[in-house]
């Protein structure tokens, strides 16, 4: 049954082009109702078992293999059925059609990458994810935008790597299913010659999408170009793909890797953490502001990841759903008042709360998760992600990932006022306040700001979180 | 019924948020009916909590070592009296002073919201639920300095506001990192049973961090600047959050980590002068005020400076006397200031006032009063209180620290009767040109308060402000009378051991350490008074003799206009965080987005990208499209990965 959660949109992606292309409103009702059936199916399939079906044998193992589990994996396609759902139910791009169905097969593959249980399954549904978000590029980005190519361009290397790393793993260690083979045993059998290029090859593919500086600079590009619904799947998930082939795959088939390149990766993850926040400050277009304290909040995520310790990889798992959350809830509220005023420029826009009282509310409540207001999701993560690095030794990352947090409370404020208050300003149309369907369309999203701010609990894992395998299966 | 008590003000900040529109004026009633109610419910626990160890529930638990729960112990319910007593009587008089506002019920959900956020802050049992509280009653201060957010001098006080609140934030979650790595618990029982084993230098650091978030919080330099900005929110606000409550969270930390600062000398004497430091610049400052908020805001700068100082060197029971008068007293003086301003069509220059003694008696009064208690008139709570902190800085060992509080309480009566003075003497000025005053044309043309029509002139507030005031005088009278009592006998003098208000300070009661002062404590307070004889009588001579009332126009001019600009520039500490840090970090961002992100880390992909853009062009000019494009690119890595995947399944 694990599997009709990556078939059924994928089935319906395609069957929605047989619809009349007039039928836009059937298309999007298809879209959310679809969507939101996974979200509860996936609540209902919580903890049921793997799904393996034999597929290659030569020149290695590789099964279609399955598994929702209740860890990471059942959160973040939590995640991506909700924010996929709330996405697509106030949205009002032309050709919706046909762009429900990309949004559809978007959310299929995204649900193979984290359900996936193979290391050969991961990849080919992690390249399946990227065509649908390229061909939006193209269709529905601005004219003359190289964008699409350099997502696909970019996106496309790190895929090749993943693949010649699978390949390698695969060849050198017999399977690459993920639970049959050397979890099963303890300890990788990889040894180090080896493992160093095969970590190498994941890491660059997970560092691209994530992404991790300095391979970020396809990002910006894409997100502002990607209409609203598409960059909060995008920003929400697809950034999290990166990410959780960290926790997922290096963490537990590579860990002397990891161990020998953490330096690496909390040098780079503290440069993005400082960088994207700072370059936050000065943006003037509100969805590169967004973009950029993206880099800035993943960087965050990186740390809590190579730090090795319990604590910090359970608020990065955290973080990983509450970034989702908030990302999503900030393009999809960007998007209402871009409709309706023809403009996301910090500039140009001013004033627009008095007359927009709920979408200036929708917006403080998740840019305040955003900054990490305490007592929403985003401070969860932060507190138990750089309490863990402080904990486990590392003192001075965790004192330097400081400075951000009050960097990003100056550009998220500064979205939020130059946006919502001062004067209005007497040249922008300032059209009505949200309708009820925009409305529900955020609420959703809020509420599990809310509710994963108060208690991260279940989602950190239980209290004895030992590894990474636990993490991302779930302990029960 | 703990959670009756935390949760009914939040309970209210959604309904008002919710049904705000249909409740209309039953806004203002149903928020103070639940601030109230949370009262009552305190009342009703006192009881249990003086008994025992307090009332506990436990709440949720995130990770190994961050369970939260809810603690109502003597010292958090001293505060919850405070917030609770003094809130509900500012939300009463709230309804009176907003009644005209467009956005009446929203200023109640924010209010109500405050009230919850502060609760939580003081009823939290661990140190991370602390600082949730601590980063929401920031949050419900930035909405309420930035109430009127069409001002963009509001808007701007609220993120300076907000920002400085932040980096307390991450003071106090640097506290948190070094106590639980330490500890490997984040409440306060866990991490205080282990306080005397830890290494001192632990210990420093995380009094350390605890401290930056108190100065944030609680205005202590260098982090002050946002306090007098504040005060563009409404009037009810600055007595609420930034005088009586809020503010006062940094001496509520320090208090509640008493078992911390008790094991680190370095911590004590470096909160004692961070204190006593701002005590002092918070009253030279208040000299040159003209604004009557603003003059309350840098005497309140100033008066919780005595409180941490008092905290910080181990005088426990002073500095929660002075937080615990100051209250009242603040919030009398706020919210008498707020009915002149009110019947002022919000006018807040106190040049352009005078004479309103017998236009506004009321007002006159309970700002007498609030004036008399703060700079310690004999027998008012302030005299009390001040009294205990300045002593208590001897008694711990700090003589520097006790000459500077000293000194600060003779200028404390300057600047307050000047305040006074000024205010409620002479003759009305409020017809004078501004220019004749030496008042500089406004940048920022006051449309904040949106009063209804009708209010003719300076007239009396109507009962709904007067009832609350009224009712704050009286503790700002006898609160410090609390010090009495003792084994010898219910009305002899018990100092820091008085027998009532040794119920709230319990936690404490076993640390007596003081050591013999050189100075005997009658001699101290006939010496503290003597400076505040001085401070009043040189106001007196400067604003109220009748020499000076007759022409007090080219007096006030010439005062305005001759003021010295270092303090007029308020130490220059605005620039200095501009220059420093706001301006850099900007020229930075900017750097970066021009030049690194095009140039530096795009150009080494450029080739790249180029040879993609040629081999896409050469794909449309070829084939129909950029599908095949893509396919292509696809096909070449799916071949790329079998030739591999060949190779290296023939050489297993």
């Amino acid at each position: 049954m694990i599997a009709t959660l990556i078939v059924v949109p994928i089935l319906a992606a395609v069957l929605l082009l047989l619809l009349p292309r007039r039928a836009e409103g059937t298309a999007k009702w298809i879209g959310v109702a679809i969507s939101f059936l996974a979200f509860f199916a996936t609540i209902g399939l919580a903890g049921a078992p793997d799904e393996s079906v034999r597929w290659l044998q030569r020149p290695f193992t590789a099964n279609f293999h399955v598994g929702l589990g209740h860890g990471l994996s059942y959160w973040i396609v939590l995640l991506l059925t909700l924010s996929t759902g709330c996405a697509l139910m106030a949205t009002n791009v032309p050709r919706r059609r046909d762009f429900v169905a990309q949004m559809l097969f978007l959310l299929g593959a995204m649900a193979g990458v984290f359900l996936a249980r193979d290391l050969v399954l991961f990849a080919l549904f992690w390249d399946l994810m990227l065509i649908p978000v390229f061909f939006i590029l193209l269709g529905w980005g601005p004219e003359r935008s190289n964008s699409a190519w350099r997502y696909l361009l970019y996106n496309v290397t790190g895929g090749v790597a993943l693949l010649l790393a699978v390949a390698a793993y695969g060849v050198l260690e017999g399977s690459t299913d993920l639970i049959g083979a050397s979890l099963g045993h303890g300890a990788s059998v990889v040894g180090n010659g080896w493992g160093l290029w095969i970590f190498a090859g994941f890491a660059f593919a997970f560092a691209i999408k994530t992404p991790v500086w300095p391979f970020h600079t396809w990002m910006p590009a894409t997100y502002v170009d990607l209409p609203a619904p598409a960059v909060a799947v995008v920003s929400a998930v697809q950034s999290k793909a990166g990410l959780y082939g960290f926790i997922a795959i290096v963490l537990p088939l590579l860990p002397e890797q990891v161990q020998a390149a953490a330096g690496i990766m909390f040098v780079l993850g503290l440069v993005a953490l400082v960088y994207g926040a700072v370059v936050a400050l000065v943006q003037d277009d509100a969805k590169s502001i967004v973009a950029y304290s993206s880099l800035s909040h993943l960087g965050l995520i990186v740390l809590g990841i190579f730090s090795g310790n319990a604590l910090a990889l359970g608020g990065a798992a955290v973080y990983v759903i509450a970034h989702g959350l908030f990302s999503a809830g900030l393009f999809l509220a960007i998007d209402q008042f871009e409709t309706r005023e023809g403009s996301r420029s910090l500039k140009r826009l001013g004033g627009l709360g008095a007359r927009n009282p709920k979408l200036a509310g929708g917006l403080t409540i998740v840019a305040l998760a955003a900054l990490g207001l305490p007592g929403l999701c985003g401070f969860a993560g932060e507190i138990l992600i750089l309490t863990g690095l402080y904990a486990s030794g590392n003192v001075w990352p965790a004192v330097i990932a400081l400075v951000p947090i009050v960097l990003a409370a100056a550009y998220m404020l500064r979205l939020f006022q130059d946006v919502m208050q001062g004067p209005e300003v007497a040249d922008v149309p300032q059209r009505p306040d949200l309708t009820l369907l925009e409305l529900l369309a955020l609420a959703p999203l809020v509420v599990a700001i809310v509710l994963l701010g108060v208690n991260p609990g279940p989602v950190a894992g239980s209290a004895n979180v030992q590894s990474a395998v636990s993490l991302v299966q779930g302990t029960r | 019924m703990i959670f009756a008590l935390w949760l009914l003000p939040f309970a209210g900040a959604l309904a008002i948020w919710a049904f705000g529109p249909q409740l209309k004026r039953l806004a203002g009633a149903l928020g103070a009916a639940t601030v109230l109610t949370s009262f009552a419910i305190a009342l009703a626990l006192a009881g249990q909590t003086f008994t025992g160890r307090g009332v506990k529930a436990p709440l949720v638990s995130w990770a190994q070592g961050f369970s939260f729960g809810l603690l109502l112990d003597p010292l958090s319910l001293l505060w919850v009296f405070v917030i609770t007593g003094v809130g509900g009587l500012i939300h009463v008089y709230s309804i009176g002073y907003m009644s005209g506002d467009r956005a009446f019920a929203r200023f109640f959900a924010y209010m109500n919201f405050f009230v919850f956020a502060m609760l939580t802050l003081v009823l939290s049992d661990n140190f991370v639920g602390l600082l949730v509280g601590w980063g929401l009653v920031g949050l419900a201060s930035y909405f309420l300095i930035g109430f009127w957010f069409f001002k963009p001098s509001a808007v701007a006080a609220a993120r300076k506001a907000f920002v400085i609140n932040v980096v307390g934030d991450i003071g106090l979650m640097f506290g948190i990192f070094v106590l639980f790595a330490a500890t490997h618990t984040t409440t306060y029982a866990g991490v205080f049973a282990k306080a005397g084993s830890l290494a001192p230098l632990t210990v420093t650091l995380a009094c350390f961090g605890l401290f930056v978030a108190c100065a944030a919080k609680s205005a202590q330099l260098p982090l002050h600047t946002w306090l007098p900005d504040a005060m563009e929110g409404p009037t009810p606000v600055s007595a609420l959050i930034h005088a009586a409550t809020m503010v006062t969270a940094g001496v509520y930390l320090i208090a509640r980590c008493a078992p911390l600062w008790d094991v680190s000398p370095e911590a004590r004497a470096l909160v004692g002068t961070i204190g006593a430091l701002t005590a002092l610049t918070g009253a030279v400052l208040g000299c040159v005020q003209w604004d009557i908020k603003r003059i309350l805001a840098y005497s309140t700068m100033s008066q919780i400076g005595y409180m941490i100082m008092g905290v910080g060197v181990g005088a426990y029971q002073a500095g929660i006397l002075h937080f615990y008068t100051h209250a009242f007293f603040k919030a009398t003086l706020f919210l008498g200031a707020g009915i002149l301003i009110h019947a002022l069509h919000d006018e807040q220059d106190v040049r352009k006032m005078g004479g309103l003694a017998r236009r506004q008696p009321f007002a006159f009064w309970a700002m007498t009063v609030g004036t008399l208690a703060i700079i310690g008139f004999p027998g008012l709570s302030g005299f009390f209180s001040k009294d205990a902190v300045i002593y208590g800085t001897l008694e711990h060992g700090y003589p520097l620290l006790y000459a500077i509080g000293m000194v600060t309480a003779g200028i404390t009566a300057y600047y307050m009767c000047r305040m006074l003075f000024v205010t409620f003497f002479g003759s009305y000025r409020g017809d004078v040109p501004s220019a004749q005053l030496g008042v500089a044309a406004s940048t920022n043309p006051p449309v904040a308060h949106e009063a209804p029509s009708g209010h003719e002139g300076a007239h009396a507030p109507a009962w709904l402000m007067q009832v609350p005031v009224a009712l704050l005088m009286i503790p700002s009278v006898i609160a410090g009378y609390v010090w009495f009592g003792s084994r010898d006998g219910p009305l002899a003098y018990g100092g820091p051991g008085s027998l009532w208000f040794g119920y709230f300070t319990t936690n404490f009661a076993t640390r007596a350490e003081a050591v013999q002062a050189a100075v005997p404590e009658w001699l101290s307070t006939v010496l503290v008074l003597a400076l505040v004889g001085i401070g009043a009588f040189v106001a007196y001579r400067r604003y109220a003799a009748s020499a000076a009332s007759a022409n007090a126009v080219e007096r006030l001019r010439a005062e305005s206009l001759t003021a010295w600009r270092p303090l007029t520039r308020a130490l220059y500490f605005d620039d200095a965080i501009e220059l420093v840090f706001v301006r850099p970090a900007s020229a930075i961002g900017a750097a970066f987005a021009r030049v690194v992100d095009p140039q530096v880390l795009d150009g080494a992909v450029r080739d790249v990208a180029w040879l993609a853009g040629w081999l896409g062009r050469e794909m449309r000019a070829l084939q129909t499209g950029l599908v095949r494009g893509y396919a292509l690119v696809v096909v070449l890595g799916v071949a790329g990965f079998l030739v591999y995947f060949a190779w290296f399944g023939t050489v297993r």
